[in-house]
């Protein structure tokens, strides 16, 4: 394992997302959701008349549907208040030059066109309701690699759109998901044509920058047979006083063969609702990878989804989520075995302190046809003191007689014995809790790309300050 | 007469949460030496582990009277890193399962925190490899999690390589060989051979006496109901193996 | 027919996966037809019960334990195969008690059965095993809670199962531990030994936690016989069917071994041998 010395990493200004710009957007839906304010959105984005159809669809659902009865209190959000479309008053662009000041500045400080010279292929980002910023290197364009926000995506690759476009994710499944096709903005468009190994991530970063506002970004990824890429998805937001919210979806479509990786860290302020929906269909042999990471958000609600379609089909969760003061955080995974020989491993770890709740939510099925499907889970929990929550609650329902289906979990706190172990060897009490805090999400953080394993190493450092020794 | 290292007079010591303090040491008195080995025997239940707990500051224990001083300094109010950071070390009788942290890692900020220096990585890491070598550990095993998945021999030889890294003052060990086959046992005294020196000392408790045939031993005490009750040189050692601890049963 | 809520989980989740609530025909809950019974262990005293379900019906078994007080709890459902069962266990632990409880579910066409264990006093412990046996079309649906509130109390429930048929079964089992139970420990444990293509295997483990210093694990394994096993207990001249009964039994034997009453004891052999003789 390459050396990386996570034990001294320096703090980082919590500050850093919490700058906010101005809100100057050039126009703004009226706050609320009826079927003008639908209409409005879907003409101001010159949708083909299709979409508009689908959109007003999906209005009808999401008022026919009640608020999960299960999960956090989401009550306090008020649609009626939220302003679901959010134009920045910016055009797309190819370059960073040709992005505004204040929003290019946003950007800087996040770290993205940094990254992007060093680290990644291609570079998507959403500011609000639209995207400001899509670049893609040249040699995967020759190669037919598609990467581009969701609007351009509609107009030059309609067929594609049409055909794949909330068909993982129906808008009947729940009623965020209703939402989200209601009122739809910006994303990312991703396709990789067969057997081309897309070699370096791409990147799409969300920022959500008008109060009381709503995102609501579609995620579009098509892989073809024996192809591959590995996508970065990060978010943020400044803080306000006022709820925002944020539905995104997330469809991906992992061809027979291809290996797609998802990895997210996600680190909304805390006045976010983050009532996201991620869902991946994996055909033969094809493998799915998330790399999920949870911080931020005041309540969130994300539970990828895997369907293994296909014989052989593989998925691997990986996920880390901390919650902290004023946070529920309530994150885990499905996985449904629909063929046979599939095969599946969740690896989580949830952390929560300061009153704050983690609670690990899962389910895993096998379809009665999936012979020889095979699930492990293993789910940790660390509580850092007695007035925060950890609740797992994992649901397996297995039909037929070759499936082989183990689940662990454990919950405790940070063991004395280590600390000892640890200060035996000359290391700071402080110190040592916050090693085996980092040792705890380690198998989590090597799964991550380097930039954002220090990320996630800055903020639990945030976390951890003060709450020890 | 060389430097004294560790000076225990009349020690009083119990588990610190139960309330009628199970007191397991009763009037304790110990003195090291630098340049010194001394072995600690004693049946199981006399106190041995708890004694070395305490030097090194288990939170489990608390001191009920007496004292111990580190070269002249009391112990009293010193955290278990503080202590470390003097030069003591203890290898632990059950060493500690870290899950993701590495042995090199692990080592490394206990280096930085012990010396106060920052370390340097390739000289580090060539020292580490070498006294690896030295202890027939898998070269593989620095980028393991520590002790995580380790064999009990596996765990004690990584204590070893972390005393010859620390290069302490006092070393505390609690049934190093215990568990271990005979090549494993000279493999271990080994190491402590070449950790000590004139300057600093071992404290050793054992069950089993091959580990000390290499090691020159100054002085064996003899632990039964949280007191010394017997002392002399090496001599006890082979009394002991040959007699059990019966003889000095005395009510 | 009309059916009743008649135990819940204790935190819900997705319903499409329909294991929020267990519902039982409201004929089945008529008043004159439930065996209610209670159960006072006095402070330092132990007592052994044994109840045995066979009739239709509800069975309600309420127990408080007092201080330093002991029990032995053994509860079988031994219904006709196609009569209908709900039944519910509700044990208070004071401080320094124990239960010991053994819960077999073998009978009925449906059962419906909950459990709940309140640790209420410091240093309390329960000792819960469950085996449960679905065979045919049998619908097994069983919620055990297990409540640690007082500090020092251990908690451990294992369970045992097997299903063969079409059998529908749906296990619940939490570890909830209350803010303030420090230094308690909870284990869970479910294997489950699918013996038929066409059975469904819910399987629900919680563990809920509102304290930090606490020790809490569970798992849970599906899965059918282990195939190095069959062939080794096949090498030394058993036939499949026979070798299969073996490892279904002697998964079992850890519950089984644990009723005291020698006759019930043979009874509840017998029914699995014979059934498990079918496949």
């Amino acid at each position: 394992m390459e050396n990386r010395n996570k034990t001294f990493v320096e703090d980082i200004e919590r500050t850093l997302y919490d700058i906010r710009n101005e809100d100057r957007s050039a126009y703004k839906s009226q706050a609320g959701l009826t079927e003008d304010v639908v209409r409005d959105i879907s003409a101001r984005k010159h949708d083909p008349e299709w979409m508009l159809e689908r959109r007003l669809e999906s209005l009808k659902v999401y008022n026919s549907l009640s608020l999960p009865a299960w999960g956090p209190d989401i009550s306090e959000l008020n649609m009626d208040e939220i302003v679901t479309y959010v134009q920045p008053d910016a055009k797309m662009a190819g370059r960073w030059e040709d992005v505004p000041e204040d929003i290019k500045s946003t950007f800087d400080r996040l770290g993205i066109p940094e990254a992007e010279k060093v680290s990644l292929a291609g570079v998507g980002a959403q500011y609000d309701s639209e995207v400001v910023y899509h670049s893609i290197q040249e040699s995967l364009i020759q190669q037919g690699v598609v990467y581009t926000d969701m609007e351009t995506a509609l107009r030059e690759y309609e067929a594609l759109v049409r055909e794949h476009f909330m068909r993982l994710v129906p808008p009947k499944d729940h009623k965020f998901a209703a939402l989200h096709g209601a009122v739809w903005s910006g994303g990312s468009f991703v396709y990789v044509p067969e057997g081309v190994h897309v070699e370096i991530p791409l990147q799409s970063y969300f920022r959500l920058n008008a109060a009381g506002a709503g995102q609501f970004e579609h995620t579009l990824i098509i892989l073809e047979k024996n192809s591959s890429l590995h996508f970065i998805e990060g978010c943020s937001a400044p803080k306000y006083n006022v709820t925002n919210l944020h539905a995104g979806c997330v469809e991906l479509f992992v061809g027979e063969g291809a290996r797609l990786r998802y990895s997210t860290i996600e680190n909304w302020s805390r006045n976010m609702m983050n009532l996201n929906t991620k869902r991946a269909l994996v055909e033969k042999d094809g493998i799915i990878e998330w790399v999920s990471g949870s911080f931020g958000s005041h309540v969130s609600m994300l539970y990828p989804c895997s369907i293994l379609h296909g014989e052989n089909a593989r998925c691997e969760f990986t996920g880390v989520t901390f919650a902290s003061k004023g946070q529920n955080l309530d994150t885990g995974a499905s996985v449904i075995h629909a063929a046979p020989y599939t095969s599946a491993n969740i690896s989580t770890r949830t952390i929560s302190k300061a009153g704050g709740r983690a609670t690990y939510r899962s389910a895993v099925k096998v379809t009665p046809n999936a012979h020889h499907a095979k699930c492990s889970v293993n789910c940790e929990s660390l509580m850092l003191d007695d007035i925060s929550r950890s609740d797992t609650l994992p649901v397996m329902d297995i039909q037929g007689d070759e499936a082989d289906i183990g689940h662990e979990a454990t919950i405790g706190r940070i063991s004395e014995e280590a600390v000892f172990y640890l200060m035996s060897r000359g290391i700071s009490e402080e110190e040592a809790r916050a090693m085996i805090v980092r040792g705890f999400v380690e198998p989590i953080a090597k799964e991550l790309p380097l930039e954002y394993a220090v990320e996630m190493n800055n903020l639990i450092n945030i976390e951890l300050e003060g709450t020890m020794g | 007469m060389s430097r004294k290292l560790l000076e225990i007079k009349d020690l009083h010591a119990g588990v610190a949460d139960r309330q009628d303090k199970g007191e397991i040491l009763r009037g304790l008195n110990l003195e090291i030496n630098a340049g010194e080995i001394h072995v600690i025997l004693g049946p199981n239940g006399s106190g041995k582990s708890t004694l070395m707990n305490v030097i090194m500051g288990h939170p489990k224990y608390e001191v009920t009277g007496g004292s111990i001083a580190f070269e002249g300094e009391s112990l009293q109010e010193l955290k278990t890193f503080e202590r470390t950071r003097r030069g003591i070390f203890l290898s632990f009788q059950n060493p500690e399962e870290i899950p993701g942290i590495t042995v090199e890692n692990m080592l490394r900020a206990s280096r930085q925190a012990v010396t106060g220096k920052p370390v340097k990585i390739m000289k580090f890491r060539k020292e580490l490899k070498a006294a690896m070598e030295e202890l027939q550990i898998d070269p593989e095993y620095a980028g393991r999690y520590m002790n995580v998945g380790f064999s009990g021999g596996e765990k004690k030889r990584n204590e070893i390589l972390q005393l010859l890294l620390l290069n302490p003052k006092l070393a505390l060990l609690d049934e190093t060989d215990s568990g271990l086959d005979v090549d494993a046992v000279q493999i271990v005294s080994g190491g402590v051979r070449r950790f000590h020196n004139e300057d600093n000392a071992c404290l050793i408790i054992t069950h089993n006496t091959r580990i000390l045939e290499q090691l020159s031993v100054d002085r064996v005490h003899v632990l039964m109901d949280g007191q010394i009750v017997e002392e002399g040189g090496p001599e006890l050692i082979e009394k002991i193996d040959r007699e059990g601890f019966g003889f000095l049963k005395q009510d | 027919m009309a059916e009743k809520i008649y135990s819940e989980i204790p935190m819900r989740t997705w319903r499409w996966l329909g294991v929020n609530e267990a519902r039982v025909e409201e004929s089945v809950l008529a008043p004159d037809m439930a065996a209610v019974q209670s159960l006072f262990v006095p402070a330092g005293e132990s007592r052994e019960l044994t109840v045995v379900y066979r009739q239709e019906g509800e069975g309600r078994l309420d127990v408080k334990v007092a201080e330093g007080g002991s029990l032995k709890l053994t509860v079988v459902q031994l219904l006709p195969d196609d009569r209908q069962y709900a039944g519910q266990v509700e044990v208070e632990l004071a401080k320094g008690a124990s239960l010991e409880a053994v819960a077999v579910e073998v009978g009925a066409a449906k059962a419906v059965s909950k459990m709940q264990v309140f640790l209420k006093g410091d240093e309390s412990r329960a000792d819960v095993h469950v085996l449960y046996f679905g065979h045919e079309a049998r619908k097994l649906d069983m919620n055990y809670v297990l409540v640690q509130e007082g500090r020092q109390t251990e908690a451990n429930l294992n369970v045992y199962g097997a299903l063969s048929g079409q059998a529908d079964k749906i296990f619940r089992g939490t570890l909830d531990f209350r803010r303030g139970s420090k230094g308690s420990k909870g284990y869970e444990k479910e294997q489950v030994i699918v013996l038929s293509g066409k059975v469904r295997n819910r399987s629900v483990p919680l563990m809920l936690s509102g304290e930090d210093a606490v020790e809490g694990h569970h798992a849970v394994s599906i899965g059918k016989m282990d195939e190095n096993k069959l062939f080794y207990l096949m090498s030394r001249g058993l036939d499949m069917a026979e070798a299969r009964r073996l490892v279904v039994e002697a998964a079992f034997n850890p519950v089984l071994d644990r009723i005291g009453d020698e006759e019930l004891y043979r009874e509840l052999d017998d029914y699995i041998k014979e059934r498990l003789a079918d496949e």
